[in-house]
């Protein structure tokens, strides 16, 4: 079952967001392909660290594929070639021995680069905030079970709401668009009776702030869906898009 | 030291009522003239965080991650409880209380316990208005599941993602204050410092991990919410930068450290898989319903599974349990597993590991049914181990999970350092010994979205500093001692890495401070752990600057109080020489074998003091009073 | 800013405009497509269709303007979009390979549609802009009977083919018209529907290629 493979990396490193990058070339040595691909970079950044180098900087955390902090385009696809999978759930078992991976950060103009393989993420917080929840304070919450919610529609707002927020998508889509990410947030709140009350006013505000953050445009390529840990359907783009076409023609707002 | 828990009086129903009624207010148009400094941002931190700014309070916000949507909250498959009773199965807050003070082994308060279970019911509701997506029945209502420990259907879940869901609902919560301007977000800082000025907490030092500065922050409360400590095992379900810097360095600053020996071990992780192994990955419990749980009865047989025959299983919860048997607690569980596995019965590759077969229940139920409840865990476990639990049985191994333990706070969520509050795991509060599923969720909600945004007013309202000036002397020296212990950390250039120092103390921790204690394992420990701190001081690596973003300097720091901090749990559990919950001390054991409380001489939270460096810290007991419900050993057989 | 000029300075808003437009030309595609099948029915057939067009005199010249509107605008939006994404990603990386969401006829939208509008230019010189007096049926036998226009002809038809491929599906999830119940395989469909309109009118080329006697 476990055998061990070596591998040649090509990893960008960049000192910080305004120096210049280039690719490092290392090799593994015998890595288990028991593994997972962080587990890889773990072992050889302690290498680099007792040859008295810097390891290669990059951002992971919860490492089960839900905190969404992990992410990184290898040979050409974000979180790698396994579907459905974050770069810390790809294991090793995966590559075959003598293969090269090149490893590269997620590239978009509103991911700007930190170091090596981390990227600025927050322009996703800045669009959650502009209208990614349902406006309720603390306390102020009715009896759970007033308002009853069709199973499909909760199953279906649930696959919206799945989204870790890692920027694959963006990673992935050749125009560097955030329209699944997006899409999924106005799916989710626009599938629930909760979500109504805000349900124009948010796309509006959502889709305003995407284009303000430098995010490219759709082409419906559905290199997103593809790229998505979570599978993430690209009908929730179809569901933005109509979201935001009945709100521009018919919402009375702002 | 003095600890006052300040349980309110009156009949346990009426006295969060009551106390929130003697609790001092603080008028509207005041609010906003408060600073409230809130560190971390997973369930407790996000929704404190955005209940403080709702009610007009000037809010910072700060995490280590990129985003406060990252807290390891996320990671919780199983579930919420709640005392909603829409089963009509019996359930009430009374016996959402009583499970719940049970199953922690009569080691927690009371009052704090029954709060909980009454809050409960208001954390769903405030959830489902923010649009989390709970699991639903056809008719349209929240559907519920049964968890371990518990007779009733009370677990609200959405799918195997209910932290997540409960999360996202809380960090939307939080971004909506961030709009609004009353929470300012600062992502990517770390704690390294508590700042207490004339015995109140006015502040903390924080590391900016994209540049490196050291940066104050100063308020009129500070609210710690940063987890618990699993990683001091180095392998553990916690998030790889899960930590015990801001609660350690608030112990260090005077604040009691409690029951820090009690630490959560889950029975079914996957089993570690060799020696770069960087975490270990929960699947479920839930899956016990329908799993067997066996051993080969021969040690050392190496055969596939499917080559053993029925005769020669051992399916060892089953005989010694009858009653309960694969569903006892999580304790009972994880050490039966050990003792299997230091019998030599142990399967996989590091024969560290117990079968969990579902050959029977497929049997039984069919392969649709049994895929359908837990297809998405059984691919998970596939996507990690490359094996398919359906063809051949799952190998599981116990795994620190989660840490009972924490700082000491009274019934207002307060340290015993005035200003600083503590909530979520990172506090001891609720679980006592022992955590029962589905209750970490609602315990870090409850705090966040109700207790803290309840008593905070009243220490708030009887304060008497005004202005909070960072540019003070106690500011500018509590950085210069952090800025000193970096410079310590990047000077040192050593021959051994952070993570070699770190598997060396989980290892450590593991043999002698894990499923089960003794004596002298726990004094072999208490020797030991001081001479891996020395060597790590003087031949540990950090490479990088300390201006720039550096993941090795953050792990070293992290790492040196879990060097710290690993003395102060094997002392609790040393001094704690009775068996409860999670924490079994082989010299306390009933006939049976089975744990056995000593309620005479333990009946108590063991709050630690600080008393300086290289001195054994000072031990203050809480007396714990049981006036509703009535002690008993537990009993699964 | 008005409504509707902010709702179009959206890329969101650009996108359904594109979309819109692409409807719009779609379907003028499948008028021409039938109007120009019936030159398989014979030379009286589609002599009668062209003499009924010609009667719609300025109804006719409106739809021109209608379509040129529609055409510009989707050109127009294409080049503006296609310019803007290129900026949305500054650092290019290093290898490119699909993760398994794209399509030939998707990735090569902005090249099938350069070929288009180059091929319109031939096209609209061939029969738009000529001497109204000659028969269209000798215009079409005199163009098309050129192997070398008709082959430039053919790449043209097969571009169209392609492009709607992808715009077909594309422009129903950019308008929004999605039903898990009535456009599950929407995508697919659309596809070949978009390359049967392509070989179809290529059919009529190569009908009239090999078999000029058989078509007028």
């Amino acid at each position: 079952m476990s055998r061990t493979i070596s591998l040649t990396l090509r990893i960008w490193r960049q000192e910080n967001g305004t120096s210049q990058g280039a690719f490092e070339t290392y090799r593994t040595g015998p890595i288990s392909t028991e593994m997972s691909f962080l587990e890889m970079l773990d072992v050889v950044g302690e290498r680099l660290t007792l040859e008295g180098k810097e390891p290669v900087a990059f951002d992971h955390d919860c490492r089960e594929g839900i905190c969404g902090m992990c992410g990184a385009v290898v040979n050409g696809q974000a979180h790698g070639h396994q579907q459905g999978t974050t770069l810390c759930q790809l294991h090793m078992r995966h590559f075959k021995d003598g293969d090269t991976l090149v490893i590269e950060p997620f590239r978009s103009r509103a991911f700007p680069l930190i170091k090596d393989l981390v990227v600025d993420r927050s322009a996703f917080d800045s669009l959650i905030a502009e209208g990614g929840y349902v406006s309720v304070n603390t306390g102020g919450a009715i009896e759970a079970n007033t308002l009853a919610i069709p199973r499909k529609i909760a199953d279906l707002a649930l696959d919206a709401a799945e989204c870790i927020g890692c920027g694959a998508c963006v990673a992935a889509c050749p125009n560097g668009a955030a329209m699944l990410f997006v899409g999924a947030k106005v799916s989710h709140l626009a599938l629930l009776p909760q979500g109504q009350p805000e349900r124009s006013r948010r796309v509006l505000a959502m889709v305003r702030k995407m284009d303000e953050l430098g995010f490219g445009s759709c082409g419906n390529r559905r290199e997103c869906e593809a790229a998505c840990p979570k599978r993430i359907s690209i009908s929730n783009v179809a569901r933005l898009n109509r979201e935001f076409l009945k709100a521009s023609l018919l919402a009375d707002e702002e | 030291m003095h600890l006052d828990a300040k349980i309110p009086s009156g009949p346990l129903p009426e006295k969060w009522d009551r106390h929130r009624f003697d609790l001092k207010l603080i008028t509207p148009a005041n609010k906003r003239k408060y600073d409230i400094l809130v560190v971390g941002a997973g369930l407790a931190g996000a929704s404190a965080s955005a209940s403080l700014a709702e009610q007009g309070y000037n809010v910072k916000t700060l995490c280590l991650q990129d985003s406060p949507r990252r807290g390891h909250s996320i990671a919780a498959q199983g579930g919420i409880n709640a005392a909603k009773n829409y089963q009509n199965d019996g359930d009430s807050v009374f016996r959402l209380f009583y499970d719940t003070i049970k199953g922690g082994d009569f080691r927690s308060r009371e009052a704090n316990v029954y709060r909980l279970a009454q809050i409960s019911n208001s954390i769903i509701d405030q959830c489902v208005a923010q649009g989390v997506p709970f699991a639903r029945e056809y008719g349209g209502g929240l559907a519920n599941r049964s968890f371990g420990g518990a007779q009733v259907s009370r677990t609200f879940y959405a799918r195997g993602q209910t932290g997540q869901q409960l999360l996202l609902g809380a960090y939307g919560a939080l971004m909506r204050q961030v709009k609004l301007g009353k929470v300012t977000l600062l992502p990517r800082r770390e704690m390294l410092d508590l700042v207490v000025e004339e015995g109140e907490a006015r502040g903390i030092i924080t590391r900016n991990l994209i540049s490196g500065e050291l940066e104050c922050h100063g308020a009129h409360a500070v609210v710690i919410a940063t987890g618990g400590y699993g990683n001091a095992y180095f392998l553990s379900t916690n998030a790889m930068a899960s930590n015990v810097t801001a609660t350690f360095r608030a112990y260090k600053r005077g604040a009691a450290f409690a029951n820090p020996c009690f630490v959560q071990i889950h029975p079914t992780c996957i089993p570690a898989h060799g020696n770069s192994q960087s975490k270990l990955t929960l699947m479920s419990e839930s899956l016990r319903n329908d799993g067997r749980v066996w051993v080969p009865e021969k040690p050392g047989d190496r055969r596939a599974p499917a080559d053993i025959p029925e005769a020669e299983r051992d399916y060892y919860l089953e005989d010694k349990y009858p009653s309960f048997g694969n569903l006892v607690p999580r304790d009972v569980a994880s050490r039966n597993a050990k003792e299997q596995c230091d019998a030599g019965k142990g399967v996989g590759a590091t024969g560290l590991a117990v079968y969990l077969d579902f050959s029977d229940a497929i049997k039984r139920d069919g392969l649709q049914t049994i895929e359908m409840k837990y297809g998405n865990l059984f691919q998970m476990y596939e996507k990690i181990t490359d094996q398919n639990p359906t063809d051949r049985p799952m190998m599981i191994s116990p795994a620190v999970h989660y840490t009972m333990g924490g700082l000491w706070v009274d019934y207002n969520l307060m340290s015993t350092i005035p200003g600083l509050f503590v909530l979520g795991e990172a506090n001891f509060s609720d679980h006592g010994a022992n955590r029962l599923g589905a209750s970490a969720l609602m315990q870090g909600l409850a705090d966040g979205y109700f207790i803290l945004p309840a008593t905070i007013g009243s220490y708030l309202a009887g304060l008497t500093t005004k202005t909070i000036n960072i540019n003070q002397s106690t500011f500018l020296a509590t950085r210069e001692e952090v800025e000193n212990r970096i410079s310590r950390l990047l000077a040192t250039r050593g021959r051994r890495t952070i993570d070699d120092f770190h598997r060396q103390l989980g290892l450590l921790l593991w043999k002698d401070c894990g499923m089960t204690r003794n004596e002298k394992g726990l004094r072999e420990a208490l020797a030991r752990i001081p001479a891996i701190r020395e060597e790590f001081w003087h031949n540990v690596i950090v490479p990088g600057s300390g201006q720039a973003l550096n993941q090795s300097l953050e792990r070293a720091g992290r790492v040196a109080d879990f060097l710290e901090f690993a003395e102060v749990m094997v002392i609790d559990a040393l001094s704690r020489t009775e068996s409860c919950g999670c924490h079994f001390r082989e010299e306390s054991r009933g006939a049976d074998n089975e744990a056995r409380r000593d309620d005479n001489n333990f009946c108590h939270v063991a709050a630690w003091e600080f008393s300086g460096p290289s001195t054994h810290p000072t031990l203050h007991k809480e007396a714990l009073s049981f006036e509703n419900v009535e002690l008993s050993q537990r009993s699964y057989t | 800013m008005g409504r509707t000029s902010r709702t179009l300075s959206s890329s969101l808003g650009r996108k359904m405009l594109m979309a819109a437009s692409g409807s719009f030309l779609s379907l003028f595609i499948l008028v021409h497509l039938a109007g120009n099948s019936s030159a398989l029915l014979g030379r009286t057939t589609f002599l009668a269709y062209v003499d009924y067009l010609h009667s719609l005199g300025v109804l006719l010249h409106f739809f021109e303007i209608l379509l040129l509107t529609a055409f510009c605008t989707h050109v127009f939006l294409a080049l503006l979009l296609f310019f803007e994404n290129r900026k949305a990603r500054p650092e290019p990386y290093a290898v490119v390979k699909s993760s398994g969401g794209a399509t030939l006829a998707g990735q090569t939208m902005i090249y099938s549609g350069t070929v288009i509008l180059l091929f319109l230019v031939l096209h609209l010189q061939n029969f738009l802009f000529i001497d109204r007096e000659l028969p269209v049926a000798d215009l079409l036998r005199t163009v098309l009977g050129n192997p070398a226009l008709a082959v430039i002809y053919l790449i043209g038809t097969l571009a169209v083919g392609l492009h709607l491929s992808h715009g077909l599906w594309s422009l129903c999830q950019t308008l929004g018209l999605e039903h898990p119940k009535y456009t599950s395989t929407l995508d697919k469909k659309a596809a070949l529907l978009g390359l049967a309109i392509g070989l179809f009118f290529a059919l009529i080329i190569v009908v009239a290629l090999f078999y000029p006697g058989f078509l007028l």
